[in-house]
């Protein structure tokens, strides 16, 4: 029986067409300095970034490695704490908040990692990982969280067989989706995900990639994809931002990006791509 | 060179909070050197009184520390009151002493180290470096103790070896090549002794390093070159091995100076050792106090060596 | 062996030696301080189980301990008593762990005869049950300073690896500060701040307490390393995404990583902290009179005469070496655990 989004904070009647998380000016800048020297120089991870997300929709986020992508899908899971701009979710700007008042806002937006592997701890078994944060969250009681946490896991397509192994008992694949159905317990509104399908074979993209869809069709969610690959994007984005020196370049539909790319960067980026026409022929399909 | 005055403010730093934190120390015991007079019935406690005041013990703790420092930067160690004279000049004649001890015993280590290490690495896996492997566990596991101990032992008992001391009782009335046979027997045992305690350590480093360097293309390739098995060891891998040894060195010195203490005291070497030991039965604070910073300050200039040959032996760090 | 097997029989060896220190009232014929003067520095008690008129018995005997000045002649062995040994006797009493008394004891002789296993010492007191009782001593000094050291270090380490910034810089100051010291001549200098007459708990405790505050500093930047790293995992990080509170990531999940490292240190720290003691008594700044510090079994051995003559004082020196060895394994095995464990 799959649950009906039913968060803390969600309004039910919210208007699909108003922009569940907005990030307006958004920037991150490292300041560093040398031992002994009063000299201090800073590196912008990223500047001005100006995005919004919308429930049921996918954003991609794509640019080259080093362009200040992960650092920005942090920023807005809310990991990481930006130098300037503001995060709004259903208009609430969350970078106002304390660290009490932050407490239960944590639970709409979270983030998959790339790599599954350092994503879990290695001691705890797949349920104790799932129920994690619920107990931090301090919802319900031991034994309920226990049972959502098979839930869980059945939802994501692992069996209950699997409750009592470790992390590394598991493939590539499993483990993701173990991170997957943690990052579901919270019954979170917006999942951005750091690239998070790049370290899957082909196979377990597909099924990966299946079962976000499908998990996004039922909650609602809004997803931020970040990734390097815009062949990837391109088979489930709605919309793709193309960042380019930790600044936003382009920002267009994903059939009208392929179609009429405007920035030399992104041209270089499609350049990649196998070809251009069979991918708009399969979008159109 | 802005290397150097790196290192060299660190180790100052270094010293002072050791001496410090040594001075700190000394003075929480409750009592002190003449605490024991006072419980002599015939000596009144004026006289402790005054004797305190004379040696300048009635004095707050900063002004205490602060012309204690004053002198030390000036050479002057205070006074020891159990030998009624002034610690610098005693400590100099034990630290020589232990110096000629420990350098010898640095010196003896690693000659015996080095090929030892050089083989077992070339002969990898086989029963010789299995041997020697089991050899230096061996050693390892025995505290410094039993060992010096035993080597006391074997002294006793088999009467090769002078017991104890530095010198024997006809030591001036010997000729020069006399005095310095007579001085090479004594110093045997004790550097001996020191030597293989701080052995083990020493002959796994060198072991890996070598290995380590064994494995790289480099040598790999002077060997397809036809170069001599020997010549490969010595003229190739043991340069390169030689940079983590070298800062090896400078950590030994820390080893070397802990277990010298207790062989010193064993085997009757006049050191800083056993000198240490007595004061702190006597609660000398001076000497106390002089005998760590000493020891520190070998310590520190131990390791301050061992930067220094690291810097000219690595380009590396010379780039920074 | 595999090195989970060298383990396990290191960890069941230290742990019946514990247990017989522990217990070593009752394993043990004698009180430690008990004295014979009659019978100063007598060699070990040969056991016997033939008499000498050829007769095999099944208990073993000893023959009445000699003066080591006094010559024994063949005729001698012909007149003297034999005294069986006796299992589960009733002797002296003693204490176990300060709160039951007992006076059962593993085995003995019956008066006048003295069973002396390791011989006796100047005072005729038997250096066997001194052993033992010495174990109590040195061993516990040990695993207690241990503690302590390993307890600050991780408390040190852990608030310098998870904090970073400027206490990370000052901490880590203060641990190379600790390290550049010479730990022996610095032990020395502490032990000379103590009064030289104070009781043997308290001499006992400081020395403990002054132990483990010395050797924080090596646990201490290991155990940073550990939190360091720890700290980046993306683990953590999702962990905070869920709301967790400082105290809650280092409790659940950074804390649980330096187990390892934790264990490798003890097994390693616990014998160079019996070590310390042992030499420290030795010497004369530990322990003394007449509590039987192993330090203090050995410190006869400083005077020639003993050394040349009586051998068998040597005896607690060569049985120290198989104990370390066994810490030694058990540290090396841990160490080869912890590397191949899964991630």
């Amino acid at each position: 029986m799959i649950p009906a989004h039913s968060g803390p904070h969600a309004n039910p009647s919210s208007n699909p067409s108003q922009p569940l998380l907005r990030v307006t000016g958004l920037c991150k800048q490292f300041v560093q300095r040398r031992n002994f020297s009063r000299q201090q120089f800073s590196v912008n991870a990223f500047e001005n970034v100006t995005l919004q997300l919308f429930r049921g929709r996918t954003l991609a986020l794509v640019g080259e490695s080093g362009a200040g992508k992960s650092t920005l899908a942090r920023c807005i899971a809310l990991l990481e704490r930006p130098s300037e701009g503001t995060i709004a979710l259903d208009g609430t700007d969350l970078l106002a908040l304390d660290t009490k008042g932050l407490f239960p806002i944590r639970r709409r937006i979270q983030l998959i990692f790339q790599d599954p592997a350092s994503a879990l701890n290695p001691q705890l078994t797949a349920c104790e990982t799932i129920a994690e944060p619920l107990a931090i969250q301090n919802v319900s009681t031991k034994k309920e969280r226990h049972e959502r946490a098979l839930q869980l896991m059945d939802q994501v397509g692992l069996g209950p067989a699997a409750a009592q192994k470790r992390p590394f008992e598991f493939s590539g694949g499993q483990r993701q989706r173990l991170a997957i159905a943690r990052a579901l317990a919270l019954e979170p509104d917006v999942l951005v995900l750091d690239e998070s399908l790049s370290a899957l074979d082909a196979l377990n993209r597909d099924l990966i990639l299946q079962l976000l869809a499908d998990l996004q069709a039922v909650r609602s969610l809004a997803y931020l994809y970040v990734s390097h690959d815009l062949r990837l994007v391109s088979q489930f984005a709605d919309e793709v931002v193309v960042m380019y020196q930790g600044r936003i370049v382009e920002q267009k539909k994903t059939r009208e990006l392929f179609a009429h790319p405007a920035h030399f960067h992104t041209r270089e980026l499609l350049a990649t791509v196998h070809s251009v026409e069979s991918i708009l022929r399969e979008r159109s399909a | 060179m802005r290397y150097f005055a790196r290192r060299l403010a660190h180790a100052v730093l270094l010293l002072l909070g050791i001496s410090v934190f040594s001075f700190a120390l000394l003075q929480l015991a409750p009592g002190d050197f003449f605490s024991s007079l006072q419980l002599n019935p015939q000596i009144s406690s004026r006289t402790v009184e005054a004797l305190r005041s004379q040696y300048g013990l009635d004095k707050p703790l900063p002004v205490r520390y602060g012309s204690w420092l004053h002198s030390v930067l000036k050479g002057d160690l205070g006074t020891s009151f159990a030998y009624n004279s002034p610690v610098a000049p005693l400590l100099a004649l034990r630290a020589r002493n232990t110096l000629l001890l420990t350098g010898t015993a640095t010196l003896l280590a690693w000659l015996l180290a080095i090929p030892l290490g050089i083989w077992s690495a070339a002969h990898r896996g086989e029963w010789g470096d299995r041997m020697g492997g089991v050899m230096t566990s061996t050693l390892l596991t025995v505290p410094d103790l039993v060992l010096f101990l035993a080597l006391l032992l074997l002294a006793v008992r088999t009467g090769w070896f002078p017991t104890g001391g530095m010198i024997s009782a006809e030591f001036n009335d010997l000729n020069f090549w006399s005095k310095v046979k007579d001085l090479a027997n004594h110093l045997l045992l004790p550097s001996l002794g020191l030597a293989l305690a701080t052995l083990p350590p020493l002959v796994r480093h060198i072991r890996s390093a070598m290995i380590e360097v064994l494995d790289s293309p480099f040598i790999r390739a002077a060997r397809a070159h036809g170069i001599a098995e020997r010549r490969v060891l010595l003229r190739y891998a043991l340069p390169v091995a030689a940079n983590p040894l070298i800062s090896l060195l400078g950590f030994s010195i820390a080893t070397m100076l802990s277990a010298g203490l207790l062989v010193e005291v064993i085997l009757s070497w006049p050191g800083i050792g056993p000198l240490l030991v007595d004061a702190i039965l006597s609660k000398d604070t001076y000497v106390v106090v002089g005998t760590v910073m000493l020891s520190s300050v070998f310590l520190v200039a131990g390791n301050l060596f061992a930067d220094m040959l690291l810097f000219a032996a690595d380009p590396r760090i010379r780039m920074e | 062996m595999t090195h989970r097997r060298k383990l396990a029989a290191a960890l069941v060896f230290l742990a019946g030696f514990y247990c017989l220190v522990l217990f070593a009232g009752f394993f043990v014929p004698y009180d430690f301080a008990a004295q014979n003067r009659e019978m100063p520095f007598a060699p070990p008690s040969a056991l016997h189980f033939v008499d000498a008129q050829g007769k095999f018995h099944a208990r073993p005997f000893i023959y009445s301990a000699q003066d080591a000045s006094q010559e024994a002649t063949p005729s001698d062995a012909n007149t003297q008593r034999p005294y069986p040994i006796h299992f589960f006797v009733r002797g002296s009493h003693y204490k176990i762990a300060g709160l039951f008394t007992s006076n059962v004891h593993l085995f003995g002789v019956d008066d006048p005869g003295q069973i002396l296993l390791m011989g006796s010492d100047a005072y005729g007191r038997d250096q066997f049950s001194r052993f033992l009782y010495g174990g109590q001593i040195s061993m516990l000094a040990g695993l207690i300073a241990a503690l302590f050291s390993v307890s600050l270090g991780t408390i040190v380490g852990g608030i310098a690896g998870y904090y970073g910034g400027w206490i990370d810089e000052i901490l880590m100051r203060g641990s190379e500060l600790f390290l550049a010291l010479p730990w022996l001549y610095l032990l020395f200098a502490v032990r000379a701040a103590l009064p030289l007459r104070i009781s043997q708990w308290q001499v006992f405790l400081l020395l403990v307490a002054i132990m483990g505050l010395i050797g924080w500093a090596r646990p201490a930047r290991l155990i940073r390393g550990v939190v360091l790293s720890a700290k980046q995992r993306n683990f953590v990080t999702a962990a905070r995404g869920f709301g967790a509170s400082d105290a809650y990531l280092l409790r659940k999940h950074v804390l649980p990583q330096t187990y390892g490292v934790l264990l490798t240190q003890m097994t390693l720290l616990i014998p160079q902290y019996v070590l310390a003691e042992v030499t420290l008594t030795f010497l004369g700044l530990g322990v003394g009179e007449p509590m039987p510090s192993w330090g203090a079994l050995l410190s006869s051995l400083q005077q020639y005469s003993v050394l040349s003559s009586y051998w068998w004082m040597f005896l607690p020196a060569l049985l120290l070496i198989p104990l370390f060895l066994v810490f030694y394994t058990a540290a090396d095995a841990l160490q080869e655990l912890h590397k191949s464990v899964p991630l």
